[in-house]
């Protein structure tokens, strides 16, 4: 998947392969000779090497193409660009709610409205954090070039065919929040239920699922790791959920005329926007679901450096927006006052320190909770083989474990954590069956028990946080970066990036990388430094998480939806078909399928 | 005219594999051969007698294309890389005593049980090499990526994915570790070789050697390394001055053969750290702009063109310094360095061709050449073979 779309070489997970056939029919045929053994042989082992041009992959490929889901998806995420919004922008008028800021008031509904729609944008801590590094500016002044950007008078609104833009910039560190208090929720319970984890709460050790690069990767090659995925919507996913249910709730409207833009440091965050499992048809009920299109919770996802793309598409220098809030009559208050007060008021926000991680801080916050419920117990931190493993206890004041966890970055980590939790009958070679060592001596059996179950603490792991890129979410593959960072500070009256394709010749050394993304993290974690909250104000943690769940609460009484259906989400074993033999027609169906199921977009 | 070959044929491994034979490894250590089949199987010879001892089955899915002798340790321990996208560890807890080989009825899987699956790669596993402590498994594959395990030898079988590198843009044919320091090389479909180190916790790229205008086949070391102690191997034809200043310039460098689709083998020179501090062309001064372990390599020679096809395999003797090729046009050339007289750099070298043989295996395809010490009864002191393995599954023994 991202290896298709995000050619430009992301450090961002690594994808199972280029799954799409495509690319390789257009290699030249194999030379005549030596083809003793076809059935063996690669072909492009002896392919005579040419310089074929740039694999590109159209809907129409796709659909042509005896191919792979994985092509299906990536035609859905290059559907999600800055073009998109811009055309998003130009084709809709913004609907005006400057006269609806009291508890909602009806919009006209539909096709009635003239097609205007509620335009809403969401912004993850780390996108903040990459702007500051690179426009050498706080974490706070980044969030404001962001509301300028995206709802001020000299932002987007500045231009485009209707003047549009969005009414509401969330922080998704609000609904993060929930998310942290609810993580801590399910290792609560999966603690307290028997061995194999009964039940609704998923098996020990809990897995971290708001990193979608991780998702695909379980999901396409390890279907035995999603049992062990937390079952909770990630920050992007329920900040969606959220805005569209109140948003649709309180001026009655369908979700479909909220248009929700998210922006993240990560690539396969349009991907997980594109998850069937994320639209309202989970949190919806329909008499008939058959005439029912799907609409995403999440309508677009742009990265960082995408944000970039489109202000320099509009002509806007972000670096000459002013750096303060935008005026107060382009800043409605969210239509319903206790909701409004938990997204907006940032009271209940975890700080993001060096102990908290540069993803979010699920881990830890699952430990701080934890502690919380054992007076006096401590937290210990151990390192691991790398800088991006680290392994947590909460030990009791007698010294006895109560708790063990672990922060898993990097493919190459997963991979350990991975072959830790295999079923140690799968791990074996399928041809210790036959061989010796079955075949014969018992004697050599401990030799074939090899390779899964042995390590053995990761079992013991009550939960993992697990991301896809080294060094985090800060590191995300979407992340501007320090080629673009150099070039935007040599000419600051633009912000265009560089194509991928030039990166090569001034491509940045390792010391500098490294120095870049310390930059980024140093941005991250001062960001709570610089807020208005007075400091010494932060709540004891119970009665944090008691009024955080008392918030969630209140909005699926206000929606009169159960809260598990808001907050949840599933994931499914998705079967990676490339190289298989198959059926063509069949393929194609699915892709047609998988492409309906997922709504919008086409 | 007949033209009297220097490369003869000493002898053929029997019985050889029926299909398509990839690859031969030498033991480190033991006058032993694995070879590797398109029929699934490893199969392990004699030097000594040239006869098959042990078949190694049942463990992969499709052609076993490569293995590689654990070194440095008193198992014996091979690994296998297979175009079913996995690497099999094998191991051997009964010496492998080539003594009684011969005379007496072996179970010829005898001995030989599977260890560890290693699966990660998502294709067609080219090829594998152990680093000289043998802690160190590097593999590469189709999908284009090189995965570098260590082995924990925690006596539980148990390997690490330490780091998985994706700079190379198309399958990555070969990877080959320096013969002393933590350096892995690696030749690819992108024509480019790439040298890989580890930096503070994370393995990186080094170099990306530029020059071949096809598919690297196949990289090897010299002999020794740098500040290494082992002897250097000279180029015929010095004088005692010339022979200690180039074991001073060996000492401080490193040499990488390559073998391409574009009919050449070139040979890559790695500078001298201290020459290059300054030599970087760069918008930023070097005060501030940490080398850190980027290496600068050089092209230095491109050897005299003797393959019709493209080379598949080079191979450098650490004993005598030769570097041996082979292809698909069926013929083994051996090349011979030497002092250049007539030049004003006294350590200037020039390679020669001291022996091209043509249809090595018939009308065969050659798919690897691999240098081992001479074990017959024949053997004189140090004498060397070259081990040839071909598509119609022969393997064959030469001297030079």
């Amino acid at each position: 998947m991202s290896a298709i779309l995000s050619a430009d070489d992301l450090n961002d997970f690594i994808s199972p392969g280029v799954a799409c056939i495509k690319p390789v029919e257009t290699l030249p045929q194999k030379s005549a000779q030596s083809s003793e053994n076809p059935y063996e042989v690669t072909t492009e082992d002896k392919v005579q090497p040419e310089n074929a041009p740039p694999a590109q992959i159209s809907l129409t490929d796709c659909l042509a193409c005896s191919g792979c889901v994985t092509s299906a998806e990536a035609v859905l995420i290059s559907l999600q660009s800055h073009t998109e919004v811009l055309n998003a922008l130009d084709t809709y008028p913004e609907e005006d709610l400057s006269h609806h800021t009291d508890e909602g008031t009806s919009l006209e509904n539909g096709t009635h409205n003239g097609g205007k729609k509620i335009f809403v944008a969401s912004v993850s801590p780390q996108v903040r954090s990459g702007l500051a590094a690179t426009y050498g500016i706080s974490e706070r002044e980044a969030s404001f070039m962001i509301d300028q950007f995206l709802r001020g008078p000299q932002g987007l609104r500045a231009g485009g065919k209707h003047g549009s833009g969005f009414t509401w910039v969330v922080d998704t560190n609000a609904i993060r929040e929930a998310v942290l208090v609810l993580s801590a929720d399910e290792v609560a319970e999966s603690l307290n239920t028997s061995e194999l984890g009964a039940g609704d709460s998923p098996k020990r050790p809990i897995l971290s699922s708001a990193c979608p690069g991780w998702i695909c990767y379980a999901e396409k090659t390890h279907p035995f790791i999603l049992p062990h995925l937390s079952r909770l919507k990630s920050p992007q996913a329920l900040t969606g959920t959220f805005l569209k249910t109140v948003l649709s709730k309180a001026y009655g409207v369908s979700p479909s005329q909220i248009w929700h833009l998210a922006i993240m440091p990560c690539f396969d965050k349009k991907l997980e926007a594109s998850r069937a499992e994320l639209t309202d048809a989970s949190w919806r009920g329909f008499d008939d679901p058959m005439q029912h299109i799907p609409v995403r919770d999440v309508d677009c996802v742009i990265t960082t450096r995408e944000l970039l793309s489109l202000a320099s598409s509009r002509g806007i220098v972000l670096s000459k927006l002013p750096l303060k809030a935008p005026p107060s009559n382009f800043t409605p208050s969210f239509p319903e006052k206790t909701l409004n007060s938990f997204l907006f008021s940032g009271n209940f926000q975890s700080r993001q320190t060096l102990a908290s991680g540069t993803s979010g801080g699920y881990l830890y916050y699952v430990l701080l909770s934890f502690q919380s419920r054992h007076p006096n117990s401590e937290i210990v931190i151990q390192r691991g083989r790398n800088a991006d493993v680290v392994e947590y206890q909460v030990v009791s004041p007698t010294g006895e474990v109560l708790l063990k966890a672990a922060r898993y970055y990097g493919f190459r980590n997963i991979q350990n954590l991975v072959r830790k939790l295999k079923p140690a009958r799968i791990s074996r070679l399928p041809g210790g069956r036959n061989g010796p060592a079955a075949s014969g001596a018992s004697r050599r059996l401990p030799a074939a028990r090899a390779g899964g179950s042995s390590t053995g603490s990761a079992n013991d792991y009550a939960y993992v946080e697990v991301m896809a890129c080294p060094g985090g979410c800060t590191n995300g593959g979407g992340q501007i970066r320090i080629e673009d960072a150099k070039q935007i500070t040599a000419d600051p009256s633009t912000d265009t990036v560089l194509d991928g394709a030039s990166g090569e010749t001034n491509k940045a050394s390792p010391h500098e990388q490294r120095a870049w993304l310390a930059r980024i993290d140093e941005a991250y974690y001062s960001a709570e430094s610089d807020t208005d909250n007075p400091p010494g104000k932060t709540l004891p943690i119970q009665d944090k998480e008691a009024q955080v769940r008392q918030s969630l609460q209140y909005w699926a009484n206000y929606l009169d939806i159960p809260l598990p259906k808001l907050v949840y989400t599933t994931y499914r074993e998705v079967e990676s078909d490339v190289g298989k033999p198959k059926d063509v027609g069949a393929d194609t169906a699915r892709v047609v399928e998988l492409a309906g199921k997922i709504g919008g977009g086409w | 005219m007949e033209q009297i070959h220097k490369i003869t044929l000493l002898s053929d491994l029997t019985p050889p594999s029926l299909e398509r034979t990839w690859l031969s490894a030498p033991h480190p250590t033991l006058p032993l051969l694995a070879t590797c089949s398109a029929d699934k199987t490893v199969r392990v010879y004699s030097l000594t007698n040239f006869r098959l001892l042990s078949t190694i089955s049942g463990g992969h899915k499709r052609s076993v294309r490569s293995a590689a002798w654990k070194p440095n340790t008193k198992e014996n321990v091979l690994a296998t890389g297979s175009f079913d996208a996995t690497v099999g560890i094998w191991r051997n807890d009964e010496q492998e005593d080539e003594d009684e080989g011969d005379g007496q009825d072996r179970d010829p899987e005898e001995g030989w049980a599977f260890s560890v699956l290693l699966d990660g790669h998502d294709s067609e596993v080219k090829s594998v090499s152990w680093s000289s402590s043998g802690s160190l498994l590097a593999t590469c594959s189709r999908d284009k990526s090189i995965w570098i395990w260590e082995d924990l030898e925690d006596g539980d079988n148990n390997f690490e994915t330490v780091a998985v590198m994706q700079e190379h843009g198309g399958d990555v044919k070969c990877v080959s570790w320096h013969p002393v320091e933590e350096c892995l090389a690696s030749g690819s479909y992108d024509d480019t070789i790439r040298l890989w180190r580890e930096d503070v916790d994370d393995w990186g790229q080094v170099a990306c050697l530029r020059g071949h205008a096809g598919t690297v086949w196949c990289v090897d070391w010299e002999g020794e390394g740098g500040g290494s102690t082992t002897t250097t191997t000279i180029p015929a034809g010095g004088n005692s001055s010339q022979i200690s200043a180039w074991k001073e310039k060996h000492a401080r460098s490193a040499r990488l053969v390559s073998c391409s689709d574009d009919r050449t083998v070139r040979i890559w020179r790695r500078q001298p750290k201290d020459h290059h501090q300054q030599y970087r062309p760069s918008d930023v001064p070097s005060i501030i702009r940490p080398t850190g372990l980027e290496e600068h390599w050089d092209e230095e020679a491109v050897l005299p063109t003797a393959h019709d096809l493209s080379i598949y395999t080079v191979a450098w003797s650490k004993a005598s310094g030769r570097i041996a090729s082979v292809g698909a046009d069926g013929r083994i050339v051996v090349y011979e360095e030497q002092f250049t007289t007539s030049s004003d750099d006294p350590l200037q070298t020039t390679w020669t061709v001291i022996d091209s043989l043509p249809g090595a295996h018939g009308i065969y395809e050659i798919n690897h050449v691999a240098w081992a010490k001479r074990a017959d009864r024949g053997k004189q002191a140090d004498e060397e073979v070259l081990i040839t393995t071909a598509d119609d599954g022969s393997v064959k023994v030469w001297l030079v």
